[in-house]
């Protein structure tokens, strides 16, 4: 808060004006302060202190500090590091593919197309679907009896229960979902990028290629990192899709971190080691993330 | 300011409410004349049970009007991750419907109400002991308890095809001379031919039935001693594994295909004609005779023997919940729920067995009819599952035993590595348990 009073403006305004001002700000500041502390960071600081303790599920139970020792475990984890690798493969490949899929169709949408109002109203549409719904769904497509894949392909694959066809047809119906959004802000980037830059290239002669690669891509850049890291953080953590589609099945094979340490703390009843994995999938996601971001702030410059 | 301290009156307000609803109003309620509330949680999915479940508490309801039940759905798929957070927040349904398998983690964390002396003496004399079994847990501590009532049982019999059976001459088992499973695997041989396979193993979730058909040959898959409880493989254990895997990959007689079916998934291939005998839980029969095409000729066959015909078994149970405001009416409720002529309805309702021994006379339950008659002697071959006593069991089934099994059904790993995999992993997990 200090701070704030501190700017420039402030101090021109004379000392007078400094005290009320900084008090106002509080008092404002307060009620959308609390909700914040109450129910975000009142948790998270509750969920870390948790992952060094040794709480159980209970009536009975009595919660002591442990230390480290959580960590120690998840270490030698071998079913928890397989779920990470399955979270890794599952968070990296529905990003890149969500964001090629989508950089697709925000040039498509954003080409002078007849009836392109109704075709970018469509485009939204998963967005307003809650996972919860479009697992349901998607449920229903790959049914082995009654599914519309089998029934267009005339296959008859368990797509869900497969051991080698589970991952791949959840992260398809990852890239479906998370599609809306990506296209809509790419869409918005697009729309950014100055008309007379092309005009510049088309002097020069450049194709259609050549103006995508060193005009649209260089222009998008700062929206493309943006919301790629956004993407892959939503997507890491995405845990409702996944849970109504296979419940992690089958044999684990779809058994995102979210979802392993969900059943640690809901169906085994360890909450302080189920704590203990949301600290270190945050700490990876934020490590993975921190490298990506410098990288590109630095081929930026 | 104004804000906050309105949102801060509207907290403590919201608070106070919700303490004060925990303690005394609702005893206080229960003396002022005012009927007593209880929550039913139900986990009836098939529609005749669900009327059954519902016809039964509005009798109560009407007979009753001091104890008045509501009704609630609850689902098999979520019940108790819903169980567990209703439990930890202190909320939980007053009487709730679930399985054995689930009451063995709950009662040792002392989530439900331990019922030893307290359940009626006729329905506690009404139901054998070896029922009784399959609701006996550690309390967490050092004691032992009895946390559930079990009414509904399942056993694995064999749906076959009477047409094919014919067909090939083979001998219709009876409950008192029931197939070996050598004499299985021949006559599964014998009705194999181009196109049509003698059996199909649905394998989705090979563990419970794996676990209850090797007590056939006395495999019990764990040991406990001095309280430490450890996973063994050994030859007992080998039997069943080996004689299906036999089926599937040396004898042929078993579809591989159908491995990673649902127990109901094979009914269209039965119907077809593509399988003569379908391994189920008794309560298939009712989809069977459901959707079974008219003229389809079907009947129930008896557990297969090993050494005996013993299978694990588990149970339905209804618990109390240890914070239940009201437990003694919810017993009440219980001992009227689960007396013989409701068991009865319950029984049919879900096509499986009930553990009350006056239901099990009652006519419509021994009836030759969509083998009732079979499924109920079946009944007697029930000794409780080993399993349900192993604390951390649901994580060993889940991390474990389901991939191992499922690999090995595919002949992706052999009977050993399965084995090694078992006990070795498994223990790792059981450990967590007894510290």
């Amino acid at each position: 808060m200090t701070a704030l009073a501190e700017r420039p403006y402030g101090r021109a305004g004379g000392g007078s004006r400094r005290g009320p001002r900084s008090g106002g700000g509080l008092a404002l500041l307060l009620p959308a302060l609390v909700p914040v502390l109450v129910f975000s960071v009142g948790p998270l600081i509750y969920g870390i202190l948790l992952a060094f303790t040794d709480a159980r599920s209970g009536r009975n139970t009595e919660t002591s500090f442990v230390g480290l020792e959580n960590f120690a475990e998840l270490l030698s984890d071998g079913d928890f590091w397989e779920s990470f690798r399955i979270g890794m493969i599952w968070g990296l490949s529905v990003t890149v593919l969500q964001f090629l899929a989508s950089l697709g169709l925000a040039l498509l949408l954003n080409q002078d197309l007849r009836l392109r109002g109704v075709a970018r109203v469509l485009a939204v549409v998963p967005w307003a679907m809650p996972p919860v719904v479009v697992g349901l769904m998607w449920r229903l497509v790959y049914h082995p009896d009654a599914g519309l894949l089998n029934g267009l392909f005339g296959t008859h694959v368990d797509w869900l229960h497969d051991f080698s066809f589970a991952l791949p047809a959840v992260i398809v119906v990852g890239v479906w979902t998370g599609m809306p959004q990506t296209t809509v802000v790419l869409l918005a980037g697009l729309q950014n990028v100055p008309k007379e830059l092309y005009e510049a290239v088309s002097v020069d002669g450049a194709g259609a290629w050549r103006r995508f690669w060193n005009v649209t891509l260089p222009q998008l850049r700062p929206v493309i990192v943006a919301i790629t890291s956004l993407d892959f953080v939503w997507n890491i953590n995405q845990f409702s899709l996944v849970y109504v589609l296979t419940q992690g099945g089958p044999g684990g094979r779809t058994r995102l971190p979210m979802l392993f340490a969900y059943e640690e703390a809901f169906r085994y009843g360890f909450f302080g080691y189920a704590a203990t994995l949301g600290v270190a999938i945050t700490i990876v996601v934020l490590a993975v993330l921190g490298l990506y971001l410098w990288r590109q702030a630095r081929e930026g410059d | 300011m104004k804000r906050l301290s309105a949102a801060l009156a509207v907290a403590a307000v919201a608070l106070a409410a919700g303490c004060g609803s925990g303690n005394g109003g609702d005893a206080a309620s229960g003396q002022n004349g005012e009927p007593v509330k209880l929550r039913f949680l139900s986990l009836a999915w098939q529609k005749e049970s669900i009327e059954a479940n519902k016809q039964i508490v509005a009798d109560w309801n009407k007979a009753n009007p001091k104890i008045q039940v509501e009704y609630v759905q609850g689902s098999w798929d979520n019940v108790n991750d819903q169980l567990v957070t209703s439990f930890e927040a202190g909320d939980p349904p007053d009487v709730i419907h679930d399985d054995s398998p689930a009451l063995s983690s709950f009662a040792s964390r002392g989530f439900l109400l331990d019922l030893t002396g307290k359940v009626p003496a006729e329905l506690k004399n009404d139901i054998p002991q070896a029922a009784w079994d399959t609701v006996t847990f550690s309390d967490g501590k050092s004691g032992q308890g009895v946390y559930g009532v079990p009414f509904l049982q399942e056993s694995q019999v064999l749906i076959a095809n009477k047409k094919l059976l014919d067909g090939a001459g083979v001998r219709v088992p009876t409950p008192d001379s029931p197939w070996t499973w050598d004499e299985f695997a021949d006559v599964a041989k014998k009705l194999t031919k181009k196109g049509a396979y003698g059996v199909a193993w649905p394998m989705k979730s090979p563990v419970n039935k794996v676990l209850n058909l090797a007590l056939n040959f006395g495999g019990t898959f764990f040991d406990t001693q001095n309280g430490k409880t450890t996973v063994k493989v050994g030859p007992q254990e080998r039997e069943v594994l080996q004689r299906i895997h036999d089926q599937l990959y040396t004898d042929k007689s078993a579809d591989p295909s159908a491995l990673g079916m649902g127990t109901a998934d094979p009914l269209p291939g039965f119907f077809a004609g593509k399988y003569a005998i379908v391994p189920a839980g008794v309560y298939l029969r009712q989809q069977v005779a459901e959707q079974a095409p008219s003229g389809f000729d079907w009947v129930t066959l008896p557990p297969l023997k090993g050494q005996t015909s013993q299978q694990g078994a588990v149970s339905q149970t209804l618990s109390v919940a240890a914070d239940s405001k009201h437990p003694d009416e919810a017993l009440k409720f219980i001992a009227y729920f689960l007396n013989g002529p409701n068991q009865a309805k319950l029984a049919k309702g879900d096509w499986l067995l009930p553990t009350s021994t006056t239901a099990a006379k009652d006519p419509a339950l021994t009836t030759k009819e969509n083998g009732w008659d079979v499924a109920t002697a079946s009944a007697k071959d029930l000794v409780v599952a080993p399993f349900l006593k192993v604390n951390g069991f649901d994580e060993w089934k889940s991390k474990v035993a389901t991939p191992a099994m499922q690999e090995y059904f595919a002949d992706k790993i052999s009977l050993d590595e399965l084995a090694k995999r078992l006990v070795e992993e498994g223990n790792k997990v059981l450990e967590r348990y007894s510290r």
